[in-house]
Order: structure tokens, then sequence, then C-alpha cells
């Protein structure tokens, strides 16, 4: 799985842009499957991904569209997906969001992913023990009216909150 | 037909009617002009009527960006903003990297021209649909990072960047800037006032299309290419770990770092305002403009502030310019001058130009409704700025600009305005830096270093010299020998990066961006066959544009020149001891290679 360090991240998007390309040889941020945020007032970047998350709120797909594949990932059939919205919608963190008729969510770029290449700053690395999915459960409240932007938003605020107070600790 | 690296279309608003209209990009503006700043120049020559009000409906305000822009290419992040200045009544313009330019690629909009003055003040929403006028009068007052927090909330989009007017812009100072990315700053010229003049208080832009180019994988390789002279450049590491702020040091180490009004070239004091102090004891974190390797902004917390930056021309702008010693004091400044949206050199120049006039008894406190001011005065410096941004009491005549202002006075107080055509000179002593000098004088846009940015002089490379220049001497920053031609090759790559567009500090500083790799990204960018020698050519072509559109202004030629101070005052201290500018040689060697007219 992915692991993201927002105290790491300067807003690049060189992932996001790699991810876009490596896919579609395009460059869009909608076309990528994570999505990064610049929250200027904040100082906080970040990239939105799916974390593979304990929960996996997405696998009620009432459809069964979505699939784990063995690393993990998400694995979204084109054919059974009818484009009904619950994943996007119940995904509290909007690392899944639908685009001109395409699902968006990472896969791992079937085990080589192109961001943490991209990355000159380390902030993007795999973690393979899966026994370490982390818990989404604490991010889900508060979230059923929010579209993926911005449950985006409220988390990478709340991931941020501890790094913010760093930084003041440093400098006092 | 499908354009390859451009968006197609050129958007236009106007604010009076709020009606837009979309126009096919015609292909006499592609090929021959390539984009950005380039496009914007030619289109103010062509359509703006040269006598109008800067400060009315009829100035037109630009928004452009490049056919590399947003793309693959690192460092592509710029956009440049092209109006009628202002503050100096000629061709005004300032460009800025952050997340704006990418996005705004996305809406398929090469360019946005904006006419009028709307009725009351609102923002622009574009999309790749088209605009929606919002009326924000809330948003009166508004700082910079709020209003866009404000936008994204309303839009329910994150993703959607920014670049607005603060309280300056709104007050019509007329050296106010536009920020986008929290703290990208359209810093020159008083772009922001043009916006506060037209009720704009921010354009923002989200975008659904995508950016294609003619070849995705010949174009990647050439990218790639070049990102390995990045990561292998020399200054990589010093760059990552400082930005532009390490100039200070670098700048002061041969004695040209500006000090109290550019009275001396080094700075005593200079390790507890360095970059290195900065990045030692305040910066958390590296910042970064759109796909970019080099990372070399910064966030800083320091005591109740916080912000991104500052650049180098701010750090000096308030501490050595002014005499002040305390680099928190440059810090806030930095965040404050970024929120309320007004430029670090131009407040600095005239704060700085106060602080010596006063100390040589030229202008008097009853002069300016009683302020004194004096070098590195910390509670002095915030109020004034303050009420500059506010025009509050004398602030109101401090807000046009030290120039302006110094019309008032004496003339030997009028020469010690540190300007070129009206814009302030910025932080970099030209007695020490002599394609600099050469680069304020004949700058379109005034005393400006980033036209040509002839940072190849500071780099010490003589062969190097003798092969593109024809002399070693050019790459003696002491010698006027060379330095026409080095700033008329410079000036092309700086058109050159602004147009793409790229940024300058790693397309020409590095020295990474040439002819060659330029006409090889174009070419595989966008699909058009583009030679060295036709890049050269059309270059040259637009900067003479820039030469016609300031006639137009009624610009002279005598205007090509240096405050007296550069031309006839040795500094006295330093590794620059000794050195004057003589201008007129090198602007008439400048004339010759341009062959202008006298």
């Amino acid at each position: 799985m992915i692991r993201i360090d927002i105290s790491k991240c300067t807003g690049c998007k060189k992932c996001e842009t790699a991810c876009a390309f490596f896919r579609s040889g395009r460059v869009n941020n909608r076309l990528a499957r994570m999505k990064v945020l610049n929250l200027y007032e904040t100082g906080l970047d970040g990239p939105v991904f799916c974390i593979q998350c304990k929960e996996r709120y997405c696998l009620r797909c009432p459809e069964d569209a979505i699939t784990e594949g063995s690393f993990g990932e998400l694995i979204v059939s084109p054919t059974r997906c009818t484009l009904c919205g619950v994943c996007e919608k119940a995904c509290p963190i909007g690392a899944i969001e639908i685009f001109n008729d395409i699902v968006y969510v990472c896969d791992l770029c079937g085990g080589r992913p192109q961001c943490i290449e991209a990355c000159t700053e380390g902030a993007i690395t795999y973690e393979s023990d899966k026994r370490k999915s982390p818990s989404l459960e604490a991010f889900k409240k508060g979230t059923a009216r929010m579209n993926p932007s911005q449950k985006r938003n409220s988390y990478l605020r709340k991931m941020g909150s501890s790094i913010r107070k760093s930084w003041r600790n440093k400098n006092a | 037909m499908l354009r390859y690296g451009y968006g197609g279309k050129v958007l236009r608003i106007d604010l009076t009617d709020r009606r837009y209209s979309v126009e096919d990009l015609d292909p006499s503006w592609i090929k021959p002009v390539i984009g950005g700043r380039a496009a914007n120049t030619k289109r103010l020559y062509e359509e703006l009527d040269p006598d109008c009000d800067p400060l009315g409906p009829d100035n037109i305000l630009i928004f452009a960006i490049g056919p590399l822009t947003g793309t693959l290419l690192t460092a592509s992040a710029y956009y440049t903003v092209t109006a009628k200045s202002p503050l100096t009544g000629i061709l005004g313009d300032s460009a800025a990297g952050g997340q704006f330019a990418a996005e705004m690629k996305l809406t398929g909009f090469d360019q946005v021209i904006i006419t009028g003055k709307a009725d009351a003040l609102l923002y622009l929403l574009i999309t790749e649909s088209g605009v929606e006028f919002v009326d924000c009068p809330e948003y009166k007052g508004l700082v910079i990072t709020e209003t866009t927090k404000a936008i994204r909330r309303e839009q329910k989009d994150y993703s959607v960047q920014v670049a607005a007017i603060g309280p300056a812009g709104e007050n019509q100072v007329l050296f106010s800037s536009i920020v986008s990315s929290g703290n990208r700053v359209n810093g020159r010229a008083g772009m922001g006032a043009v916006m506060g003049s037209k009720n704009l208080k921010a354009v923002a832009v989200r975008g659904a299309l995508s950016v294609d180019v003619a070849d995705p994988l010949a174009f990647l390789s050439e990218v790639e290419k070049m990102d390995k002279n990045i990561l292998s450049h020399k200054e990589y590491e010093k760059r990552y770990h400082m930005g532009t702020t390490m100039l200070m040091k670098d700048l002061n180490n041969i004695g040209i770092l500006p000090t109290r009004h550019f009275q001396e070239g080094v700075c005593t004091y200079v390790d507890e305002i360095s970059g290195q102090k900065l990045a030692r004891t305040y910066k958390v974190k590296n910042k970064s403009c759109f796909n970019c390797n080099v990372h070399c902004s910064r966030y800083y917390v320091v005591d109740d502030h916080e912000a991104e930056g500052p650049e180098f021309e701010t750090l000096c702008s308030f501490t050595s310019r002014i005499g002040n010693h305390d680099l928190p004091l440059a810090l806030e400044m930095n965040q404050y001058l970024n929120q309320v949206g007004m430029d670090s050199i131009s407040t600095s120049e005239v704060i700085g130009w106060i602080m010596e006039c006063q100390e040589k008894g030229l202008v008097h406190p009853e002069d300016l409704e009683g302020l004194s001011l004096t070098w590195g005065e910390r509670d002095k410096i915030r109020e004034v700025v303050d009420m500059i941004v506010f025009r509050r009491g004398v602030g109101d005549r401090l807000a046009n600009g030290a120039t302006k202002l110094s019309k008032d006075f004496s003339e030997e107080a009028r020469k010690l305005v540190m300007q070129v055509k009206g814009l302030d000179v910025i932080c970099g002593d030209p007695r020490g830096i002599k394609a600099y000098g050469l680069t304020y004088a004949v700058a379109s846009r005034g005393a400006d270093h980033l036209r040509a940015e002839p940072y190849f002089e500071l780099t010490n490379r003589k062969e190097e010299a003798k092969k593109r220049f024809g002399t070693e001497k050019a790459a003696d920053r002491l010698s006027e020998e060379g330095k026409a031609a080095l700033v008329s090759y410079s000036e092309k790559i700086a058109l050159l990066t602004d147009s793409l567009t790229m940024c300058k500090n790693v397309g020409l500083c590095m020295d990474v961006l040439n002819f060659e790799n330029a006409s090889a990204l174009l070419r595989y960018g966008t699909g058009i066959d583009y030679s060295p020698d036709y890049l050269k050519k059309i270059l040259a072509d637009q900067i003479s544009i820039d030469h016609k559109l300031n006639k137009k202004f009624g610009l002279k030629r005598k205007e090509d020149t240096l405050p007296e101070r550069f031309q006839k005052e040795p500094l006295t201290e330093g590794p620059t001891k000794g050195s004057t500018v003589d201008i007129q040689r090198m602007v008439k060697e400048y004339y010759k290679i341009h062959k202008w007219e006298e």
C-alpha cells in the first residue's frame, strides 16, 4: 500500500502529473488516480491516495464491480460498473472519483507505482505488509454530504494538524 | 484543428457588460509568437489605445500562458499578466509561478483578455465551458489566502487556483501586485492596481481539458535530458536549500548587496539576515511550483507569522536595503506584503529613498505630514507600509511610488530615486554587475533584471564567454565589454522562458535552456517545426515590438539609462570598490546589435 509523509511534500504535483501521463500520455489532474492539494493558508501540501484502509468502504459496491487485487489494490471492472457513484460517496477521504465516466482510483500501476519514482522528496513510499492497513473510521464522520474534493480537503487538514504543531514547537 | 501544446482558444471578457466571447487562436499568433509574454505584448501593441488611462476601463489586462505551460516540462509553471502600467505609464507586465498557470492550461484558453470595469466587486471563475461573473462584495478587504479559501469553499472545489488582489490592489496602490498560489506574486509594475481599477477581486481557474503534446515520448526524452542537467547542476543543492535567498551572501561576497539604499554594497551584518540563517532557523519545509524538480521555495514559521518565501528580492528589500538587521521583521513583511498584495521592491524603494533623503536633509518630516524614517526602524517601517496599503495620511502620496513622490522635491532628491523609466531598481548594485546594469537600463518595463537575467556574468566561465559572446570579458562582472552581446543573448532566452513558459531560475540562471533544446521541445510539444535560427529571429522581432510599443507610449532613447549614482559615484568598500557603470557605451552597442535608431 502507498504511504504518504505529507511533512515532506512540497506540492510540486510531479506524482499527479506522472500518474496521469503514465496512463494517458496526457497531463490533467482529473486523469490522475490520486490528487494533490495545496492548502496555501496552512502551508500544507499533500497527495490524497487510496491507502487501502481497513474498512474498505468502497467494496460495498452494489454491482460488485470493485475487487481487491493481490497487493490489496482496487480493481474496478469497467463492464460491471454502472457509474452509480456509491464508491465515490463511501470513501471518506475522496480517493475515488468519477470523471468522464471513468472511476479513478489508485491501482498501484500494476505493481510499479509511477508516483513513487516521480517524487524526489521521499514523501511517497510503499508498504507491503497488508496488516498495517490504517483505519479511516475516524475520518468517516461528517463526510456524507461532501464531494471528493471537500473530503480530500478535510482529510489533509486533519492529517496536517500535528505537522503544523511540530512546526510551531520547532521554532518556539 | 487540434493544436498540440496549445489550448487553441482566446477568451475575451468585458467586465462592463459582463459578457465574454471565445475566439480560435489564429495561426499568425502561434508559430511566430509562441505565446505567454510575447503574445501579451503583441496584443497590447495591436489593441491598446496608448493614451488610455491605465486605471480606466480602456486599459487591457491580459493573462497568458504558453504552449508548454503545464506539460511535463520541468518548471513550466509560469503565466504573465500584462497591461499598461499605472506606475510607469509604459508597458507593464509581471510573471509568476505556482499552480495557477497549469490549471489555467486545463481551461483551454491560452490568453484571457479583460477589458472594461465592473460596477461592483466581483471575481471571475474561468472553466473550459466559459466564464462565471461572481459578485463578491463581502470579499472587500480580504487578504490573498483568505480570498482563495473563500472561493474554493464557495465553489466546493479545492483544486481551484486563484490569482487575487488584496487591499493594496483594491486601493489602487500604484505598485500593488496580483498573488496566486498563496504566495506567488506578479509583483512588478502595478498589475494589482489595474485589477483593482476594474473592480476585479480575483481570477479563479479550474479546467477539465487535458494537455496533449504532439509526440509524448520524444518530448519526455527531451525533458529527461534537461532534468539530468538540473539535478546534477552545481548550484542544485544550494538552490534547493535556500532558493534565491542564497543571493544575500553571494552578492555580499562580491560587494553588490544593496545596503542603506545603495549607498554601500557590503552589508556588515549579512550573517544575521542571510539565506543560510533563514533556512537554518525558520524554514520548516520546501515548497515547489508545478512540476518542478528544484523545490526552491520554502515555508517558514516565525513568532505569529508563517508564509511561503521570501524570495531574495523581498528579503534584501526589507533588510540591508533599508538598514534593517532584524530577519523576523523581513519575514513578517514578506507575509504581510504578499497577503495585502504589494510589490516589496517598490515599497522598499519609497522607504529607502525617504530614509536617505531625510538623513541628507533633502526631505524633512514636515514635507511628509510629520513622517520621519531612519534606517532599520522597525515599528516605523511596519506603520508606514500599512499607511501605504490603505492610502492613509501621507501613505496616500507614498502609494504612488518613489518616482512620482519625488516630483515634489529638489532635483538632488529626485536623482536619489533608484529607478529607470519609473520602475524601481531591483536588489543588485549594477556597479559590480555591468550586464545587469545594461539590463536595467534597456528593459522594456523599466529597471528590471528579469528581461535578460544575465546570470552568466556571475558564473566565471571565460572560455564559454569567448565562444558565445566573442570575448572573455563577458564573464568579467566588472567589465562593460561584451555585455551588450551577453544581454541580447540572454534577453532572447528570457523571452523564450516567458513565452514557452518556464521558470527563469531554472531555464536561464541554471543555463539549461538554449535555442537547440527549446526548438526540440517546441517541435515535440506542438508538432510545429522550429529551428534554432528561426527562434532567434522571431525572438528578436518580438523584442523590437516591446521597443515599438514603448515608443507609442512616448518613451525616448534618453530614458535607457541608469540613475546617476551608478554612473558617477563609486562604491567605497569591498570587492566592487571604485567601480562605476559606463552605461552609454553599453546602450550604444546594444542599439547597434538591434539595429535600432539612436
